[in-house]
C-alpha cells in the first residue's frame, strides 16, 4: 500500500515564559515589583511523520508536552521554532479550508453550549462547517446510533452525565467528518463500560472513514487496544516512536516468571535463584533477565515444589511506569 | 453568512432558557428608567430651566440617554475577555468562524431584544405618565437618528472588543481596566449630563474624540439640535473612528494570538 504522510513535524519547539513566585505573602508582594521568569521547554525539538489512516497513541507523564504538541498541530499555538504540516497546511495560519478537515477533542473541556440541548450545538456546527443538509442528516444518524445517544439529544447539556456529554462532544467534533482527528484524553473520567464503548467507537470511526487519528491517554488500555504505533514523550522530547510491542522489547530487558507453589517454602530459597517481585503464597512472581529465562525456569522446576509455572512479558503499564520514573531511555 | 445567522438564533435561545432571569432583567431596565424620570422631573420643575435645558428637553435627554445607552453602550463582547482568559477561545480558533463576526452576531441578537423591550417600556411610560417629552416627527431627522445610533453601535462594539483584548496580556485582571474605561467612556459620551454645558473649548475638543458619538451625538440628532452640516461632520468623524478601532481590534487580536497559550487546557 502506498502511504501518504498527512502530518509532518520537523524540529518543533515550543517554549513558554513562566513567572516564578516565591511562596507566601512576602513572595507575592515581591512579585508585584520584580518578576523572575523561567523558560519551560514544553516541546523541545520533536520530529515525526504520520501517514494517512494511522491511529497513533501519544503517551507520557503529566506535563510531558503531549497536549502542547496537539495544540501546535491544530493551530492554537505558534511554535517557538520548527515546522509543522498537516494536510499540507501550516496549522497556525488557521485557513478555513484546513479547519474544515480536522477536529480536536479535549476530554477536559467542552464546546457544547451549556444551557442548550446538544442538538443546538450540532446545528450551529453544521452551519459553521458548511455541511450540506444531506450529509448532516446522514452523519448525525450514524453517529447517534453508534454512540447510542438518540434519546439525550434534546436534553440540556448541563443535565447530562459526563459520559453522555463526552459522547455529544465527540459528535459535535465529527459532524464535518474530519480527515484528521486529535483526541486529547477522550476517556478521562469515564467508567470502564463507557471507556470500552468510546474505544470501540474510535476504532470503528478510524476504519470507516480512513481518518488519521492521534490519541493521548493516561489509560494504557486505550493505547493497547487502539494504537498500532506509539509515540512516547517525556520532558518535551520523543523517547520512543514505534510499535507498542517494541517498547517491551526495547525497554524491558526482563521477563516475568509466575509460579504457583505446591508447598509453602522459605522465600529465601527462591531468592537464591532469582529476584522476587511479588510473593503472595502460593503465587510468586520473579523477574528474570531475558537471556537467563530458560536457565532460571529449569532451576526452579528442578529445585522447588511447583504446581504451575508461566513465563510472561511484563505488563506494558509496568514498563511505561519504570520508563517514566527510572528515566533510563537508551 | 448562514453561520452567523445561526449564531444569532442560538443566542436568542440561550436568553429564553432562563425565563425568570430574562423577565427580571428587562423589568430592571424599566424600573431604572422610572427612577431617572422621577429624579429629573423633581430637579427641574415645569417652567424652570437648567443650563439652557427646560424640563421637556432634559427629560427627553435623560430618558433618551438611558434607552440609547441600552443599545449602544452594551456589547456582549465584554465576555470575549473571559473567554480569552479561561481558554474557551480555543473553540473558535479551531473552527472556521471569525471571532469578531461571531461577537457582532451575538450583539445583533442582544440589540433586537433590547429594541423590542424598550419599545414596550417607552410605550408604558408614555401612556402611564404622559411626560412632557419631545416626540420627533421629522422623517429626515428620524432617519439620521437611526444612522447615528447604528454607527454608535458599531463604534462601541469595536471599542469594547479592543478592551477585551487586554485579556491576552493580563488574563488575571480583566475587570479593573474595563471598569476604569467604562467610567471614562460614559462620562465623555455624555451619559451623566449633556456635554454642551461644558466650556466651549473642551466641548469642541470632545467632538473630535470618538466618545461623544456613542450617546451625545445620536441624541442631539434626535432632539433636532444639529444642522445638516453638523450631522454630516459627525457621521464622518464616527466613520473615521470606526475604521481606526476596527483595524486596531483586528491587529491586537492577531498580536494577542501570538501571545496566547490556550491556558486552562
Amino acid at each position: 500500500m502506498l502511504s501518504v504522510s498527512v502530518i509532518t513535524v520537523k524540529n518543533l519547539k515550543k517554549h513558554f515564559q513562566v513567572h516564578k513566585k516565591e511562596p507566601g505573602l512576602v513572595g507575592s508582594v515581591k512579585s508585584l515589583f520584580k518578576r523572575e521568569y523561567k523558560t519551560v521547554k514544553a516541546v523541545d525539538n520533536v520530529s515525526f511523520t504520520i501517514d494517512e489512516g494511522e491511529l497513533v497513541g501519544f503517551i507520557g507523564p503529566n506535563g510531558a508536552g503531549k497536549t502542547t504538541t496537539l495544540k501546535c498541530l491544530s493551530g492554537l499555538l505558534y511554535p517557538t521554532s520548527g515546522s509543522v504540516s498537516v494536510l499540507n497546511y501550516t496549522p497556525w495560519d488557521r485557513k478555513p479550508e484546513f479547519q474544515k478537515q480536522f477536529s480536536l477533542v479535549m476530554g477536559q473541556k467542552n464546546q457544547l453550549w451549556w444551557d442548550l440541548p446538544a442538538m443546538e450545538t450540532f446545528i450551529l456546527n453544521k452551519e459553521i462547517y458548511e455541511v450540506s443538509n444531506e450529509n448532516y442528516e446522514k452523519i448525525i444518524k450514524e453517529l447517534t446510533r453508534l454512540l447510542e445517544v438518540e434519546d439525550i439529544l434534546k436534553v440540556q447539556v448541563r443535565k447530562l452525565s459526563l459520559g453522555q456529554r463526552m459522547k455529544c462532544e465527540l459528535i459535535a467534533a465529527l459532524l464535518h467528518t474530519p480527515k484528521v482527528l486529535f483526541l486529547d484524553e477522550p476517556t478521562i473520567g469515564l467508567d470502564v463500560v463507557m471507556q470500552k464503548k468510546m474505544r470501540d467507537f474510535i476504532k470503528e470511526y478510524n476504519r470507516r472513514y480512513k481518518s488519521t487519528i492521534i490519541l493521548t491517554s493516561h489509560y494504557m488500555g486505550d493505547v493497547k487496544e487502539l494504537c498500532q504505533r506509539v509515540v512516547v514523550i517525556d520532558k518535551g522530547k520523543i523517547v520512543f516512536d514505534g510499535k507498542l510491542e517494541e517498547i517491551i522489547k526495547k525497554f524491558a530487558d526482563y521477563k516475568l516468571i509466575s509460579v504457583i507453589l505446591a508447598k509453602e517454602i522459605d522465600p529465601k530459597r527462591l531468592e537464591e535463584v532469582a529476584k522476587i517481585k511479588e510473593f503472595d503464597y502460593p503465587r510468586v512472581i520473579i523477574s528474570v533477565k531475558r537471556k537467563d529465562v530458560s536457565l532460571v525456569a529449569a532451576k526452579i522446576l528442578d529445585k522447588l515444589p511447583i504446581a504451575d509455572l508461566n513465563i510472561e512479558e511484563p505488563p506494558i503499564e509496568d514498563i511505561i511506569r519504570e520508563l517514566f520514573t527510572g528515566k533510563n531511555y537508551a | 453568512m448562514p453561520k452567523y445567522f445561526q449564531v444569532i438564533k442560538i443566542t436568542f435561545q440561550e436568553y429564553f432558557v432562563y425565563r425568570l432571569n430574562f423577565v427580571l432583567w428587562r423589568f430592571r431596565s424599566f424600573v431604572q428608567l422610572l427612577v431617572l424620570y422621577f429624579l429629573w422631573s423633581a430637579l427641574i420643575p415645569q417652567g424652570t430651566t437648567l443650563f439652557g435645558y427646560d424640563q421637556a428637553k432634559i427629560l427627553t435627554y435623560i430618558l433618551g440617554t438611558s434607552i440609547v445607552r441600552s443599545f449602544i453602550l452594551s456589547s456582549r463582547s465584554v465576555d470575549a475577555a473571559g473567554e480569552i482568559a479561561s481558554g474557551t477561545l480555543a473553540n473558535f480558533l479551531l473552527r472556521p468562524i471569525n471571532y469578531l463576526k461571531y461577537w457582532f452576531s451575538k450583539d445583533i441578537a442582544d440589540k433586537i431584544l433590547n429594541l423590542f423591550f424598550s419599545i414596550i417600556g417607552i410605550f408604558l411610560i408614555l401612556i402611564l405618565l404622559r411626560p412632557p417629552i419631545i416626540i420627533q416627527n421629522n422623517l429626515t431627522i428620524i432617519i439620521f437618528t437611526v444612522i447615528a445610533v447604528a454607527l454608535g453601535i458599531v463604534l462601541y462594539f469595536f471599542l469594547s472588543f479592543l478592551l477585551s483584548m487586554i485579556a491576552f496580556w493580563t488574563p488575571e485582571n480583566i475587570w479593573p481596566p474595563r471598569f476604569l474605561s467604562m467610567i471614562i467612556i460614559e462620562f465623555l459620551a455624555g451619559s451623566l449630563f449633556p456635554l454642551d454645558i461644558l466650556p466651549v473649548g473642551v466641548f469642541k475638543a470632545l467632538k473630535l474624540l470618538p466618545f461623544t458619538y456613542l450617546l451625545f451625538f445620536p441624541l442631539n440628532v434626535y432632539l433636532g439640535k444639529l444642522t445638516t452640516q453638523e450631522i454630516f461632520t459627525g457621521i464622518l468623524i464616527s466613520l473615521f473612528w470606526i475604521v481606526v478601532f476596527w483595524q486596531l481590534a483586528k491587529a491586537l487580536f492577531r498580536l494577542g494570538l501570538r501571545n496566547y497559550a490556550a491556558w486552562g487546557r
